[in-house]
């Protein structure tokens, strides 16, 4: 199996990229909240500490999701308007893991502190959600609005339905 | 409640709701699991990790519930005979026995929460819900990129087919109903002697063509009409529904069409001729 295909998930039979990205996004929209509850308050330890394990998580799931997501991008005709959603999608998305790696610094330096959420980890914290958000929304339009990744895996399943439906078909590809 | 259906469908952002919203439960369930396992490992910690793996667990739960009230809008949208409908069953289920299990690994965990370690018993309650999660997610996966499920469906804007009207001609043609039930841009999804087509009812006139597109066979049962045209809800193949014509790729080759036709205020579906 060639890496593109590794990258796309044909081995699992589902697209990668969507799947992992469930990872930062969740848990870096978890450590916004978390961080809100934290900041200019007295909180139990477990609050900023449960935060930070957010944020690491989120980077090693963005690590995956990254060459997973240009693996799905790569194969989308340049005039479609997929494509440049895509390319948005990615800068966005960049930008915000960018963000959270920064996050993680400022965040590792104060933990130990009397103030462990300083406003400079949140106002990042607050600047990274948003750009995942955006990207991500981005994301979500290429899948539903333009059908990214729709029906790629599935084409031999569905070709046999509209054969037995007695429907034109184009010849398989080898 | 049409309007309120259609919020829960993220019509107006044209993009359903349920999938983003899962992004949460299924990154805190894990992460709760995770801390679970760093409470064994990290002695020094007190109760932190235990509690933070707690808290994990109960924004999961809620954040689960929460987008299961958005997956079921969704789930209500299948087509009852859609090879999918089966898929999103199993998908349902599956995350509802889940969220069940969590909350009884909170239940298990929620008085020691003062201990330095996850006990067991909850501990494996929460991997046996995570095992289920990612089949069930995997499941929601499939839904969206092997059958198209939510896609495009905020461009329809008239009410879609709810199941496959079954036609036999035994050679003649057959009425199907009255030419009034059917609204301009509305379809119904009809097997005629065993082939799967959209009729279509257009302004003055009626047209019935093959159900699947033939790019990657999305349904045009559930697409959307201007003009004489239809258009794929997954990538946006156009076709001339009079003749079959693709007008607009990425398909590229044209709809078989079946003889269909409004006569004395009903629509009538002719035998199909041989392919």
């Amino acid at each position: 199996m060639k890496p593109m295909d590794i990258l796309q998930g044909k081995w699992l039979g589902h697209p990668l990229h969507p799947a992992i990205v469930h990872v930062p996004v969740g848990t870096w929209i978890m450590a916004l909240v978390l961080d809100l509850v934290a900041h200019g308050r007295t909180v139990s330890q477990t609050v900023p500490d449960l935060a930070l394990a957010c944020v690491i998580l989120g980077l090693a799931g963005a690590l995956l999701a990254v060459p997973a997501g240009i693996a799905d991008w790569a194969p989308i005709k340049k005039e479609r308007p997929a494509w440049k959603l895509g390319l948005y999608h990615l800068v966005l998305n960049l930008l915000g893991a960018l963000v959270w790696a920064a996050n993680l610094g400022l965040r590792w330096k104060a933990l130990a502190t009397a103030e462990p959420v300083t406003t400079a980890v949140l106002v990042t914290s607050i600047v990274g959600a948003a750009l995942i958000v955006v990207g991500g929304y981005l994301g979500s339009l290429m899948v539903f609005d333009q059908g990214t990744s729709v029906g790629r895996q599935s084409k031999k399943k569905w070709r046999a339905i509209a054969v037995r439906g007695g429907a034109n078909v184009p010849e398989p590809k080898h | 409640m049409p309007a309120l259906k259609e919020m829960l469908e993220g019509r107006p952002v044209r993009s359903p709701l349920h999938p983003a919203l899962v992004h949460l439960p299924i990154a805190l369930f894990p992460l709760s699991l995770l801390l679970d396992i760093a409470s064994w490992i990290a002695h020094d910690a007190g109760a932190t990790l235990v509690q933070a793996s707690f808290v994990s667990l109960l924004a999961g739960i809620a954040t689960g519930v929460f987008a299961a009230v958005f997956g079921i809008v969704d789930y209500t949208d299948i087509r009852a005979d859609h090879p999918a409908k089966k898929t999103a069953t199993a998908h349902l289920v599956l995350n509802l026995i889940a969220i069940g299990l969590f909350a009884a690994s909170a239940g298990l965990r929620y008085s020691s929460l003062g201990e330095p370690q996850t006990a067991a018993a909850p501990f494996i309650v929460s991997l046996i819900g995570v095992v289920i999660l990612s089949y069930s997610g995997y499941l929601g996966g499939s839904l969206v990129y092997d059958d198209g499920i939510a896609v495009g469906r905020h461009r329809r804007r008239t009410r879609m087919p709810d199941s496959t009207l079954i036609i036999r001609t035994n050679g003649r043609p057959v009425a199907i109903g009255e030419e009034s039930a059917l609204k301009v841009g509305e379809t119904v999804r009809v097997d005629v002697d065993g082939v799967i087509a959209t009729v279509a009812r257009l302004k003055g006139a009626v047209y019935a063509f093959q159900e699947f597109c033939p790019h990657r066979y999305g349904p045009l049962s559930e697409g959307t009409f201007s003009g004489c045209e239809v258009t794929c809800p997954w990538h946006g193949s156009r076709f001339d529904v009079r003749t079959g014509k693709v007008t607009a790729g990425p398909a590229k080759i044209d709809l078989r069409t079946l003889p269909a036709e409004i006569r004395d205020g009903q629509i009538w579906i002719h035998p199909p001729p041989k392919a």
